[in-house]
C-alpha cells in the first residue's frame, strides 16, 4: 500500500512540476529523465496510462472509503464493538477458518494422492468428479444440507420413525445450525481448491526423488511424509490461502446455517443501516485478510523447492493392494457427500417445483436479471482488463505494478465490504446511479476484474513484444497496434476471462443482496430468500441453474491444472 | 383467474353505477364504485416494505393490474434505509410491520402528510396527525406452541415469565427472532414503555441466553415450532393462524400473554404505510394511498397474513380471528412506539441480540 501511494505521489509531483516546468527547462529536463527512468526508458502513452490509473482508482476507492469511514466512525463505536462484539466475532471467524482450512487441506491432499498416484479403479473419472463440488456455491450446498440433515430434514424424519434408533440413541443428535454445520458445508465445498492444485503438482513430481528415498530404505508412508509432502508445500500453501480467504468472505452459507462471522455481522449491520458499526467491523475483516495474505507471502519466501526438469520421469503408480477397498470407500464417501447428495436434492426439489409450476414468467425474469447484470460485468471486465495487462506486461515499472496491485484490492476482500463501499460512494456522490443495477455490475467488476486479468495475462505472455515492435516499425501508432494486433491475438484468453467473471457474478450473493435496486431480484437473491423461508421447491430450480452455469469455469480450471 | 375476477368486478361496477351510484358501505359495491373512478395512470411506483414478501407482493400486483402503474418493490427494507437516503430519495411508499418505525420516520420529517379519500375508515388513534402514516391491520404478540411437545398449562402466560431461566429447560427449548427484526423491535419498545429500560434490558439478556433458537424471521419460527424443532416461539398472532393452514405440522396452539386482571395485556402493533417525503413518483404515491384505502384493498392488504383489519366495518378474512375487542390489549397509544424506536435498537444491540442467530 505505502509503495503504491509513494509512486502515485511521485507522479503527482511530476505533473505539478511539469506545469511550472515551462519556465525552468533544467527542472523540466530533470523531471523528464526521472519519468523515463521510472518506466525503464519505455513510458506508455498518455491515454493508456490514464485508463490504467482510472481503473485502479475505481477498483480501490470502495475499499479506501470503507477504511476511511471506519476510522471516522468515532471512539464510541469502537469501544462499544471492541468490548464484546469483536472478540466474539474474531473467535467465531478464526476458529471456523482454521478448522475448515485444516480439514479441507487434509481431504484435498489425501484425495489427490490417492487419485493421482495409486492404482485406484477409474482414476481418470475420479480426477474429474472430485473437482465437481467446486461448481456448487457453498450457500447452495448449505441449503441442500439443511434439507437433508436439518432438524426437520430427511435424516431426522427417518430417525424419528425408527423407534429402535430413538430408544437406543435418544433424540435426533445432529444440529446443522451450529459451528459443525458451517464447518461441514464449507469443508465439503472448498476442498477441491487444494485437490486441484495438489493433483497438478503430484502429476509433475519427479520420480527421481522418490527413488532416492526408497534406495535409502524408506517405506511408502515415509516417502510420502519426507519427500512428497514437502514438495507439495507450495501447492498446499496456495490452496490454504484460497480456502481461508474464502471462509473469511463467505456470507451465504454461514447466514443460512445461522453462524455469525464477520461477514454476516457486517451484512446485518449494513442491512439495519448501522453504517458505523458495519464499517468498523469491515476494517477488522480487512486487517484479517491482509494478515492472511502476509502469512502466505512470508511462508512462500522462506520455502523454495525446485524441481529438476531435465531428468523428469513420470511418477510411478503405486499399488494399493489390500488398501484398495479402503481407498475406494474414502473416495466414494466424499463423492457422495459433496456431489451426489447436493445434486440429488436439487434435482428432486426442482422436479417438485416444476410440477408445481414454479418455473414461470417470474423465474425467467430473475434468470434474465442475473444474465443481464453478470453479462454487463463480464463485458466491462474484458474491456478494462486489456489496457491494464498491456500496461503491466509492456511497460513494467513501479507505477504499472501499483496499478496492478490496486486492481486486486476488491478481489482479495469479501463482497460485503466492496458492497458497503459502493453504497457509501453511490449514495453520497453518484446519486444518479444509486439503486440501479449498474451499481451491482460495477461491484462485480471491482470483485472479479482480476479473474479477467489473469486469464488475459496468460495469453499475452505468449505474445512476444517483438510483434508489437514489428507493427510499430510499420508505422502503426501504439493504440492501433493494440487494436489491430494484440487484441485479436489474445482474444481467446480475454473471452475465457469474461466467462469466468460471468459465472462468478451469477452466483455472487452478498453484494447482490446489499446493492439490488427495488424490483430487481436475481437468481442468487431468490435462492437465498426462498431457502431461508424454507420454500425449497422455489429455491431449487434457480440453485440448479446456478450450479449448471458454474460448470463453465470448471472446464477452464481442469484444462489449466 | 385474476382476469375473470377483474371482468366480474368491472361488470359489477357498471351495474352498480347504473342502479343507483350510491355508496352503501358494502365492500362489494364500494369496490365497484371505486373501480370506475380510477383514472388511467402510468409510470412506476417504488415501494419499500419491511413486511414479509409473501404478504405484500400480491397486493402490489393487484395495484399494477388495477391501475397500470408498474410497482418496483424492495422487500425486507429497513426504515433506516429511508433515513440514509434522505438526500437522494428513492422510495415513494414505505410499508411497515411496526408503527414505531413509521412514527420514527415521521418524527424525522421523512414522511409527508396527505388527505386521502376514505381515510376516516381508519380510527384516528391508528394514524398520524396529518396522515403521514396510517395502520391497516393489527396483530398481537404471543406464544405459538407445539401441542405434541408441551401442554397449554405448562406454557408461560406472561412476557416477564421469560426472565426465568426455567424455560430454557423445556424439551427443544423456545425460539425468538433476532433483535433486528421489526416485530421484535416493536415488542421491546412496548416492554420499555411498561417496565422501563433496566428490566427490559434484563428481559432481552434472558431471552438471548435462554432461547434455543434465534431465527431471522417469524415464518421460520412458526415452521420450526410446527415441525417440533422447538416447543414454542414468540411470534405475532397471525403466524399461528398461518401454521394452522399448513397441510402438516399444524398441531399448534397459541397463548395471548398477560391477559389476567391487572396484567399489562397483549402487546399490540399494526402494519401500515406512509408516503415518503420527496419521493420520485408523488402522483402515483397518492393514487396508491387512495387505492389502498378502498375497503376491498384494505382487505387485500391484510391478505394472507391473517391479521385483523383495523377498519371495524371489515370482517376479518378468516374464521378463527380473535377480534381485538375480546383481548386485553396493552393500553399504549401505538404512536408512542416511535419515541422508543431509536433507543430500543441501541438497547437490543448492547445486549448482542441484534445479530445473534442460532
Amino acid at each position: 500500500m505505502r509503495r503504491n501511494r509513494d509512486s502515485r505521489n511521485k507522479q503527482h509531483d511530476q505533473q505539478n512540476a511539469k506545469v511550472g516546468g515551462e519556465k525552468s527547462p533544467a527542472i523540466l529536463r530533470f523531471v523528464n529523465r526521472k519519468w523515463i527512468d521510472i518506466w525503464n526508458g519505455n513510458p506508455p502513452g498518455t491515454i493508456l496510462l490514464f485508463i490504467g490509473l482510472l481503473v485502479a482508482l475505481i477498483m480501490s476507492v470502495p475499499v479506501i472509503y470503507v477504511v476511511w469511514r471506519s476510522i471516522a466512525a468515532g471512539a464510541d463505536s469502537w469501544t462499544r464493538l471492541l468490548g464484546d462484539r469483536i472478540p466474539e466475532l474474531l473467535w467465531n471467524t478464526l476458529s471456523l477458518t482454521a478448522a475448515v482450512t485444516f480439514f479441507a487441506i487434509s481431504i484435498g491432499v489425501s484425495l489427490a494422492w490417492v487419485v493421482v498416484r495409486t492404482d485406484l479403479p477409474g482414476k481418470k473419472f475420479w480426477q474429474w468428479m472430485m473437482a465437481l463440488p467446486l461448481v456448487i456455491p457453498p450457500y447452495v450446498g448449505a441449503v441442500t444440507y439443511i434439507i437433508v440433515f436439518g432438524p426437520s430434514g430427511w435424516v431426522a424424519d427417518i430417525w424419528g420413525e425408527a423407534t429402535w434408533l430413538t430408544s437406543i440413541l435418544g433424540d435426533y443428535p445432529l444440529n446443522i445450525y451450529s459451528f459443525w454445520g458451517a464447518f461441514l458445508v464449507l469443508t465439503m465445498f472448498t476442498y477441491p481448491y487444494v485437490f486441484l492444485i495438489a493433483s497438478a503438482s503430484l502429476r509433475k513430481m519427479n520420480r527421481n526423488f522418490e527413488e532416492v528415498a526408497r534406495s535409502q530404505g524408506m517405506t511408502t508412508s515415509q516417502v510420502f511424509f519426507k519427500v512428497n509432502l514437502p514438495l507439495l508445500r507450495p501447492a498446499i500453501g496456495a490452496g490454504a490461502i484460497l480456502i481461508s480467504l474464502y471462509v473469511l468472505s463467505d456470507f451465504g452459507a454461514v447466514a443460512m446455517l445461522r453462524y455469525v462471522t464477520f461477514t454476516s455481522a457486517i451484512y446485518f449491520q449494513q442491512a439495519g443501516f448501522d453504517i458505523e458499526s458495519a464499517s468498523v467491523l469491515s476494517l477488522v475483516l480487512i486487517l484479517l485478510t491482509i494478515f492472511i495474505l502476509w502469512i502466505e507471502a512470508y511462508t512462500r519466501k522462506k520455502n523454495k523447492f525446485y524441481q529438476t526438469s531435465n531428468t523428469f520421469k513420470e511418477p510411478e503408480t503405486l499399488r494399493l493392494g489390500k488398501w484398495k477397498p479402503l481407498a475406494v470407500v474414502f473416495v466414494v464417501s466424499i463423492f457422495s457427500v459433496a456431489v451426489v447428495l447436493p445434486i440429488a436434492v436439487l434435482v428432486y426439489w426442482t422436479v417438485v417445483g416444476a410440477t408445481m409450476g414454479v418455473i414461470d414468467e417470474r423465474f425467467f425474469e430473475f434468470a434474465w436479471n442475473s444474465i443481464k447484470v453478470s453479462g454487463l460485468a463480464a463485458i466491462l471486465c474484458m474491456i478494462l482488463a486489456t489496457p491494464i495487462i498491456y500496461l503491466k506486461s509492456r511497460h513494467p515499472s513501479l507505477i504499472s505494478q501499483a496499478i496492478d496491485k490496486l486492481s486486486y484490492a476488491g478481489y482479495a476482500l469479501p463482497g460485503v465490504i466492496v458492497a458497503l463501499g459502493m453504497v457509501f460512494i453511490f449514495n453520497n456522490h453518484i446519486p444518479a446511479l444509486y439503486n440501479t443495477f449498474y451499481m451491482i455490475a460495477i461491484a462485480f467488476v471491482v470483485r472479479f476484474l482480476p479473474q479477467a486479468m489473469q486469464s488475459g495475462e496468460a495469453s499475452l505472455s505468449l505474445v512476444s513484444p517483438r510483434i508489437d515492435e514489428a507493427a510499430r516499425s510499420l508505422g502503426y501508432p501504439a493504440w492501433k497496434v493494440m487494436i489491430k494486433v494484440i487484441i485479436p491475438t489474445i482474444l481467446p484468453g480475454i473471452l475465457a476471462g469474461g466467462a469466468l467473471v460471468f459465472v462468478s457474478s451469477i452466483k455472487e450473493l452478498p453484494a447482490t443482496l446489499m446493492l439490488r435496486p427495488p424490483g430487481f431480484d436475481t437468481l442468487a437473491v431468490r435462492v437465498y430468500y426462498e431457502a431461508s423461508e424454507a420454500i425449497y421447491h422455489q429455491a431449487a430450480p434457480g440453485a440448479l441453474l446456478i450450479v449448471l452455469v458454474s460448470i463453465i469455469p470448471l472446464h477452464y480450471l481442469l484444462r489449466k491444472y | 383467474m385474476k382476469k375473470i375476477l377483474m371482468f366480474t368486478l368491472l361488470a359489477l361496477s357498471f351495474g352498480a353505477l347504473a342502479a343507483c351510484g350510491g355508496n352503501n358501505g358494502e365492500a362489494d359495491n364500494d369496490t365497484g364504485n371505486n373501480q370506475g373512478e380510477v383514472e388511467e395512470l402510468d409510470g412506476e411506483l417504488i415501494v419499500y416494505s419491511s413486511r414479509n414478501e409473501t404478504f405484500v407482493q400480491d397486493l402490489l400486483d393487484k395495484f399494477t393490474e388495477d391501475t397500470g402503474v408498474e410497482v418496483r418493490a424492495l422487500h425486507g427494507a429497513e426504515p433506516l434505509q429511508i433515513q440514509e437516503e434522505a438526500g437522494n430519495v428513492q422510495a415513494d411508499i414505505f410499508i411497515s410491520n411496526d408503527i414505531g418505525a413509521l412514527e420514527y420516520l415521521n418524527q424525522q420529517d421523512l414522511l409527508e402528510g396527505y388527505e386521502p379519500e376514505n381515510v376516516e375508515s381508519i380510527d384516528e388513534e391508528y394514524r398520524a396527525e396529518n396522515n403521514e402514516w396510517f395502520a391497516i391491520s393489527a396483530r398481537a404478540r404471543g406464544f405459538i406452541y407445539n401441542k405434541d411437545m408441551i401442554a397449554e398449562d405448562e406454557m408461560p402466560t406472561k412476557m416477564d415469565d421469560l426472565l426465568d431461566p426455567e424455560w430454557s429447560e423445556v424439551d427443544n427449548g423456545y425460539a425468538i427472532t433476532r433483535g433486528g427484526n421489526g416485530g421484535m423491535i416493536g415488542n421491546v419498545s412496548a416492554l420499555r414503555y411498561e417496565w422501563g429500560d433496566e428490566r427490559t434490558s434484563d428481559w432481552i439478556m434472558s431471552i438471548q441466553e435462554n432461547a434455543a433458537g434465534i431465527l431471522d424471521g417469524h415464518g421460520d419460527i412458526r415452521r420450526a415450532v410446527g415441525a417440533g424443532e422447538h416447543a414454542f416461539g414468540l411470534v405475532n398472532n397471525y403466524y399461528y393462524h398461518q401454521q394452522l393452514e399448513e397441510p402438516t405440522n399444524n398441531n399448534v396452539g397459541f397463548i395471548y400473554p398477560d391477559q389476567a386482571e391487572g396484567e399489562m395485556g397483549a402487546i399490540a402493533n399494526a402494519a401500515g404505510l406512509g408516503m415518503v417525503s420527496g419521493g420520485p413518483n408523488e402522483e402515483n404515491a397518492h393514487a396508491f394511498i387512495d387505492w389502498i384505502l378502498e375497503e376491498e384493498n384494505q382487505l387485500a392488504f391484510v391478505g394472507e397474513s391473517l391479521e385483523v383489519p383495523i377498519n371495524p366495518d371489515l370482517e376479518p378474512p378468516f374464521e378463527e380471528a380473535v377480534s381485538f375487542s375480546e383481548l386485553n390489549v396493552q393500553d399504549m397509544p401505538l404512536e408512542e412506539l416511535g419515541n422508543y424506536f431509536e433507543d430500543t435498537r441501541t438497547i437490543i444491540e448492547e445486549s448482542g441480540l441484534d445479530l445473534e442467530l442460532r
